[in-house]
């Protein structure tokens, strides 16, 4: 059975297969900085009036300028995320001001999840979510997904968990 | 054979719960009786009602004992309990991380205990026995610890029942643990009170009344607060570890401690994850050290009560490490230091705090109007070196044969030794610090339940490359030897049970599916019920998301958690 399993996947497969995420992450990521620069903006106008005299402009100042640094951000933040799958462990590599890679062992997924939040559904994407034992565990998504990629993916991680474990165990 | 708890539980718990419940009735009734007047509820009807509750109480806690049953089964402890609301509880061995037997001065003159069931995924208590006698408290101990060991059977079944004795804290070293010990409540309460009150307080100093005479008091107030909280640490301490030892039968460390009150609790060696050393300054010049043990999910003692009852609070540094070696056998380490060049980067930090600190005090001086040598923290300059120089000194990583160690700090040295087939995943970060001298931090994410708090095991401030290197060696590593320990063990109990594998598989799904989500159990073997898949899936298949590998790719595992899909 396992023998099965290791042929389907070495022939279709090549070693590693390093991946980027759907380009309308972007818009997402955008959204969820647009929604941090409307609320820093509110919170600004307020001070402006309670407290301190502001020129008039500055709400919508903090609010224009967080959102192009947001912007400029979320742009980096796509251009530097990638994941491989690799023989024996999915590898993670994202982060713009601190650079994150993550190694996690296919032997240690416990189990994957695909997670669709309000404003992927709309765009159509997905993520999928792996949970390791460990006390940083859920912190290994794999965001911009397209639903179909998403349940791919889920698919051929569990596969890769079972080879992984199969091979060893028996 | 179903058991009753002891029958001594029933005026224990009268009485226990019944002083709580009076004293409250009584501070309710008397207290309201004096606001709606004596007319409505005269002391004579206050006793009564407590009277009346008391009665009430004896009743229940009767039926408490009549309806409380425990037992042993093959491979469950079976608890029926409740007296209005019936609740039945079977609990498998395999879910068991800990028993822990507590008594109390007046329990242990009873010879009573309460007994604690604790399981992994959480820090939450399974099951409670309140009270069992004392020797009926051991037995269970040992009893679950022999089941569980029966559904996992090796050789010599009988060989490693006894308890060997692997530490015990010697007098000379609990009088230490005393004598370091500060109880911080008192302080924290006075400072907090002090610091809300300071305006108000200062009314009261006359101004005729010298400087001094106010600096004196305070200073008076100080000492005797930090004496007593001394005093008080001091007794905590001694009434904590007042004869501690830590024993291991073959697969259970066992500790005991405690003047007053005795605590008996069973660690098995299966869900350590990882030992942590530490030490300061001062203990590294006497030669002494702490050991930390901790499991996955439950650590015993962790998270409510503060410090860890399964932790070695102060030994010799040499008895530290033999008993570190004892529990995970790293042998000897010889770390790798990072690069030199991290020195100067911490000079570069070191100066900038200084810098930030002597800016501060000078915008003060300046804002304040009343100069005051702002330029003090320079004295720490010529420091600056030194403390960069040995914080260096003090960093380091060891790959071992099945260990990975790390050391990091100065004023708060620790060493983690971590099994490499604990590591849960492999993290390589670089801060834009870090990126300016190419150097990286590589931590091994364990399941390990003080890392929530504290550190993982990390190699800071490594070089890049080597980063790469070390990134790689670790996952591979963690891989072999998950597999190499699972192998082992399905060998063991193949052998034992002299079955074919797949009945093996069977047996042990069903004791894993019981097991909650991410607990020890699964997070010691790998991905649980992956293994048993590997064969033609048997029976009972069901559970984890990693079923099928072909068929239906639909949403089994879809709906189960909630999107909390914000990565950063």
């Amino acid at each position: 059975m396992s023998d099965d399993l290791h042929a389907v996947d070495r022939a279709d497969e090549p070693r590693v297969t390093s991946r980027r995420l759907d380009p309308r992450v972007q818009i997402v990521w955008a959204a969820r900085t647009f929604v941090v620069a409307v609320v820093l903006g509110v919170a600004v106008f307020g001070l402006s009036r309670v407290l301190v005299s502001l020129p008039p402009w500055a709400p919508a100042a903090t609010t224009v300028g967080v959102a192009l640094v947001g912007v400029a951000y979320t742009v980096a933040r796509y251009r530097l995320w990638t994941y491989e799958i690799r023989d024996d462990a999915l590898y993670l590599e994202r982060g713009v001001l601190t650079r994150v890679r993550t190694v996690v062992p296919f032997v240690r997924l416990q189990h994957v999840d695909s997670s669709r939040g309000p404003i992927e559904r709309t765009l159509g994407l997905a993520s999928v979510v792996v949970y390791t034992a460990g006390s940083r565990g859920a912190d290994v998504t794999v965001p911009g997904l397209t639903p179909e990629g998403a349940d791919d993916l889920r698919e051929r991680l569990k596969r890769l968990a079972i080879r992984a474990e199969g091979e060893d165990a028996v | 054979m179903s058991r009753r708890l002891a029958p001594l539980s029933v005026p224990y718990r009268i009485a226990e719960r019944g002083s709580q419940l009076a004293f409250g009735l009584l501070v309710v009734l008397v207290s309201g009786g004096n606001a709606v007047g004596p007319y409505v509820v005269g002391p004579l009807l206050a006793v009564g009602i407590v009277g009346g509750f008391v009665l009430l109480l004896a009743a229940y806690e009767t039926a408490y004992y009549r309806r409380f049953e425990y037992e042993l089964t093959a491979d469950t402890l079976d608890i029926r309990s409740g007296v209005v609301a019936r609740r039945e509880r079977e609990i498998p061995y395999q879910r068991v991380q800990n028993v822990d037997i507590r008594r109390n001065a007046i329990q242990r003159v009873l010879g009573i205990a309460a007994v604690s069931f604790e399981t992994a995924g959480g820090s939450q208590t399974e099951a409670k026995l309140r009270f069992v006698s004392f020797d009926e408290a051991k037995r269970l101990q040992s009893e679950i610890g022999r089941h569980k060991r029966r559904a996992a059977p090796e050789e010599g079944e009988e060989a490693g029942a006894e308890a060997e004795l692997l530490f015990s804290l010697s007098p000379r070293e609990l009088a230490i643990v005393g004598a370091l010990s500060f109880d911080l409540r008192l302080p924290g309460a006075v400072f907090v009170l002090v610091s809300s009150s300071t305006p108000f307080l200062s009314t009261f100093v006359p101004d005729g009344f010298g400087m001094e005479v106010a600096v004196l008091g305070a200073l008076g107030v100080v000492v005797a607060v930090a004496l007593f909280s001394w005093l008080v640490g001091v007794a905590v301490a001694v009434l904590n570890y007042y004869d501690f030892r830590l024993s291991r039968t073959r697969d259970e460390l066992q500790y005991e401690r405690g003047l007053v009150r005795r605590f008996d609790g069973s660690i098995p060696l299966e869900k350590i994850q990882t030992l942590t050393i530490r030490d300061n300054p001062l203990k590294r010049v006497f030669g002494y050290a702490t050991l930390f043990i901790e499991t996955a999910g439950y650590a015993p003692g962790q998270g409510q009560s503060r410090g860890s009852e399964a932790a070695v609070p102060l030994a010799r540094r040499d008895r530290v490490l033999a008993l570190a070696n004892d529990i995970e056998p790293f042998g000897e380490v010889s770390f790798e230091r990072p690069p030199r060049r991290v020195r100067r980067r911490y000079v570069a930090r070191y100066l900038i705090v200084l810098g930030v600190v002597t800016a501060a005090a000078f915008g003060l001086s300046a804002a304040s109007g009343r100069p005051f040598p702002w330029y003090g923290p320079l004295v720490l300059v010529p420091a600056v070196p030194v403390a960069a120089h040995l914080k260096w000194r003090h960093r380091g990583y060891w790959l071992g044969p099945d260990h990975v160690v790390t050391r990091n700090g100065v004023l708060r040295r620790e060493t983690k030794v971590v099994p490499y087939d604990r590591v849960q995943t492999v993290i390589d970060t670089r801060s834009p610090f870090q990126r300016r001298w190419r150097l990286a931090t590589v931590t091994a994410d364990t399941a390990g339940s003080l890392s929530i708090v504290n550190q993982d095991a990390a190699a800071v401030d490594v070089d890049e490359e080597r980063a790469d290197d070390l990134r790689a060696e670790l996952a591979e590593r963690t891989r072999v030897a998950v597999a190499r320990r699972r192998e082992q063990r399905l060998e063991r109990r193949r052998e034992a049970l002299g079955v074919a594998a797949t009945d093996v598989r069977v047996d042990r799904e069903a004791g894993q599916n019981d097991a909650a989500s991410s607990d020890g159990e699964a997070s010691r073997s790998g991905p649980g019920p992956n293994g048993e898949l590997s064969s033609e899936s048997g029976p009972g298949a069901d559970g984890e998301a990693s079923r099928e590998p072909e068929s239906s790719p639909d949403s089994d595992g879809e709906a189960s958690r909630e999107p909390e899909s914000d990565p950063e």
